[in-house]
């Protein structure tokens, strides 16, 4: 194991000041946990709902470390050779054409077939060199020499045979090609993985993780996320749509207003020089953060009451 | 390792989350970097190392409250607003002693102690929590108390009623607490117990006599039994009968050899993905195993490729569109209720709801779908439409009857169970869990 390649943050602090000045506002435990991880040298497994910021997080925690960041989008059917590394079929077939002549010099000597296959066989190391590897996210994500963040989008798409496959990294770090051996992480990434909870994940893979369940943030971390975000937001507005949108977050709809969505919606308002909730900009842009016709239709018949709260709780 | 965090863990584990000896060593190594004094920097990372999924967070959070209370009882002082300042000296108990005095450090040490000795880890049931404060009262020396206060309110004057008073209250507050630890120490070490106690015996309880406050603990029941068949049926599309040679396959495929087996065949059971349509009785007295069957199959939705739903008592109405639009539960309380639906809740009606379901839905049937109907066959002597049901039976694959009625009593009165039996591939009793965990086995398994 590759154990103590990469060092811890140095406190807490470290970690949320340092999502923060890349626009990413975490709540305590978030960053709490992210710390922990970057001491114990483990993956985090991070759930929670659509667009409550999981692959963000990765993305903000390689851009703070100042490292390249290594995405594996999964999906069903995705397989070793997509995700670790796959042989350059071509090139092998391009060289061994081009060095045809090459090749013959070197049987030509010989004078039966055993023979000149004997001869060949001291070459065959050359082709399944790493030369003709070409490194899938993963293996990418291992050699790095200054380390990197691996984000695993989505794993709970994936087969579960590719999760038992993914268990050797995300333990040892390592991986094994057989026709070169094993290969060491040059220096440990810090892995993300994210689930949706499409499925239950297996067991095995959960005990190596740690695991992160991401909330709905509260109104105030909200507030401070899309002051970040859109910082030309005048803080009322800022109030009454966060609240609102926290009020629609109630509502018996199907699917939920995610953060991504409060921002864009903001940032609209914002294009829009509205400064605070009215009933007609409302309504109109409506389709910002709910993308269902009946998620819609539910809002909108409540709409006068929801705008009437929020303009009150946030005042 | 220290015992603080173990503990912990095997309150843990006791509770139902699972933790490895691998997540045991993150524990360890997280607490080193947060220490014991930052209770919330703690919770946090011992909630990432340890509970793994969102049900198990949640315990996670109970147990954490409760265990780290009672680890704080050195920090709670109940007694001490009455405390009194001049120890008298005719009390001879030492709790007594210890009551009066009031040094706030002996009363909970004391009180572990008698814990320990009471032997209050082993607590298994909530009726026992009698029994264990008894013992552990009598351990901390209750019947000196007890003495002592006759004493002081045998004597009459009135500086020893004062007394006798005070040790009452005192008394009292003693019991409030020992009652608080032990029902602390029930929910941290037997409430899993007792709970998996209850849920041996709700497998063979009759559905029918189901109570409501069962119905929440039965969902949970249903929940891991689904999990189980999924597990053994989702997966697999084909299940290997190991070692035995299937004779026939392997002389067919190696004619192409002249004979020799160098190819040799094994026996194999396929595992299918049915196409499924209920027919439900959803009279009073079948109403909760139709419940429960509808809750097993619509949560079993990898394993069954289609489902169709639906309901009848004196005609016969298609539901599957419930399913669609609510939640699993919701829709099945609503199915019940016939609200919203254009069903007639009277007199049972077999003969009817069959034609009903000949005349509308026969499409449906082909030679993939199995047929299961649930209900007791207890039609109010009505025409009970045998060759409707025969039709039926034809143009599906198999017909699965599900009896909530033992066998003995098929047949009997206004049943016409005895009727409809030869057009059933299969006909069983069911009325408990286990009997729906086993019919659910058979859809998915086929024979071979």
């Amino acid at each position: 194991m590759n154990m103590g390649k990469r060092t811890g943050f140095d406190s807490r602090e470290e970690v949320r000041e340092g999502l923060k000045k890349v626009g990413y506002i975490a709540a305590d435990r978030i960053a709490n946990t992210v710390y922990l991880a970057s001491h114990l040298a483990k993956p985090i497994l991070v759930e929670g709902p659509a667009g409550v910021g999981k692959t963000e997080l990765a993305k903000a925690t390689a851009s703070f470390m100042g490292v390249p960041l290594i995405r594996l989008q999964c999906y069903e059917g995705l397989d070793e050779s997509k995700a670790l590394y796959e042989w350059k079929y071509g090139k092998q077939l391009l060289y061994t054409q081009l060095l045809k002549d090459k090749i013959d010099r070197i049987v030509q000597g010989e004078t039966d077939l055993s023979e000149s296959i004997e001869k060949l066989h001291q070459y065959d190391d050359i082709f399944f060199s790493r030369r003709f590897l070409e490194p899938r996210p993963l293996l990418k994500a291992l050699q790095q020499k200054e380390g990197a963040v691996l984000l695993v989008d989505e794993v709970d798409k994936s087969d579960d045979e590719f999760e038992a496959f993914l268990l050797e990294i995300l333990s040892d770090f390592q991986v094994s090609i057989p026709e070169i051996g094993t290969i060491e992480a040059t220096s440990v990434p810090f892995v993300f993985l994210t689930s949706n909870s499409t499925r239950e994940l297996s067991e095995a893979l959960q005990r190596r993780c740690l695991h992160l369940y991401i909330h709905f943030p509260d109104e105030k971390l909200e507030r401070e996320i899309v002051r970040t975000r859109v910082p030309d937001i005048a803080e009322k507005l800022n109030r009454e749509l966060v609240t609102f949108i926290n009020r629609v977050r109630q509502l018996d709809i199907k699917k939920l207003p995610s953060v991504s969505e409060t921002i864009d919606w903001a940032r609209t308002l914002v294009l829009l020089h509205a400064e605070n909730l009215d009933r007609q900009m409302v309504r109109e842009t409506l389709n910002t953060f709910l993308k269902r016709q009946e998620d819609m239709q539910v809002a909108e018949s409540r709409l006068d009451e929801l705008i009437k709260d929020a303009v009150r709780e946030a005042r | 390792m220290d015992r603080t965090l173990e503990n912990f863990i095997s309150v843990l584990r006791r509770s139902g989350v699972r933790v490895s000896v691998s997540e045991t060593m993150d524990a360890v190594r997280a607490v080193v970097l947060s220490g014991y004094e930052d209770r919330q920097l703690m919770k946090d990372f011992l909630a990432v190392t340890l509970a793994k999924s969102n049900p198990e967070k949640r315990i996670f959070e109970s147990c954490f409250d409760n265990f780290f209370n009672v680890e704080g009882l050195e920090s709670r002082d109940a007694l001490s607003e009455e405390r009194i300042a001049q120890p008298a000296a005719s009390v001879t108990a030492p709790l007594t002693q210890m009551l009066l005095s009031g040094s706030g450090g002996e009363l909970p040490l004391a009180f572990r102690e008698a814990a320990l000795g009471a032997g209050i880890k082993d607590i298994q049931y909530p009726h026992q929590r009698g029994m264990y404060m008894q013992k552990l009262l009598q351990i901390m020396g209750l019947n000196g108390l007890n003495e002592d206060i006759q004493k002081q309110a045998v004597q009459g004057s009135p500086e020893s009623t004062a007394l006798a008073k005070s040790l009452e209250s005192m008394r009292d507050s003693l019991m409030r607490l020992a009652r608080d630890l032990i029902d602390r120490q029930l929910d941290l070490y037997a409430s899993r117990r007792y709970e998996e106690m209850l849920e041996r015996q709700l497998q063979y309880t009759n559905l029918s006599t189901l109570e409501e406050r069962d119905l929440i603990l039965m969902q949970g029941i249903v929940q891991r039994m689904v999990k189980r068949l999924k597990d053994r049926y989702s997966r697999r599309p084909k299940e290997a009968r190991r070692g035995q040679l299937d004779l026939k396959k392997t002389m067919r495929r190696n004619i192409a050899y002249g004979g020799v087996p160098f190819d040799p065949k094994w026996k194999s059971r396929k595992m299918d993905r049915p196409e499924v349509i209920v027919l439900c009785d959803v009279s009073r007295s079948v109403s909760n195993v139709v419940r429960f069957l509808l809750l097993i199959l619509y949560s079993l939705n990898e394993a069954v490729s289609k489902i169709r739903s639906f309901a009848f008592c004196t005609n016969l109405v298609e539901v599957s569109s419930y399913f669609e639009k609510y939640a699993v539960h919701e829709a099945i309380s609503k199915i019940l209720s016939g609200e919203g639906l254009p069903i007639v809740l009277r007199k049972t009606d077999y003969g009817r709801s069959f034609r009903d379901f000949k005349e509308q839905y026969s499409e449906c049937l082909s030679k993939r779908t199995t047929v299961i109907i649930l209900g007791d066959a207890r039609s109010n002597f009505g025409e009970p439409q045998t060759e409707t049901l025969r039709f039926i039976s034809e143009r599906c694959k198999r017909l699965i009857w599900l009896n909530p009625e033992a066998p003995i009593r098929w047949g009997t009165g206004d049943s016409e169970m005895k009727k409809y039996l030869p057009y059933c591939l299969l006909a069983r009793e069911c009325n408990a869990l286990q009997h729906l965990e086993l019919a659910v086995g058979s859809l998915l398994r086929r024979r071979c």
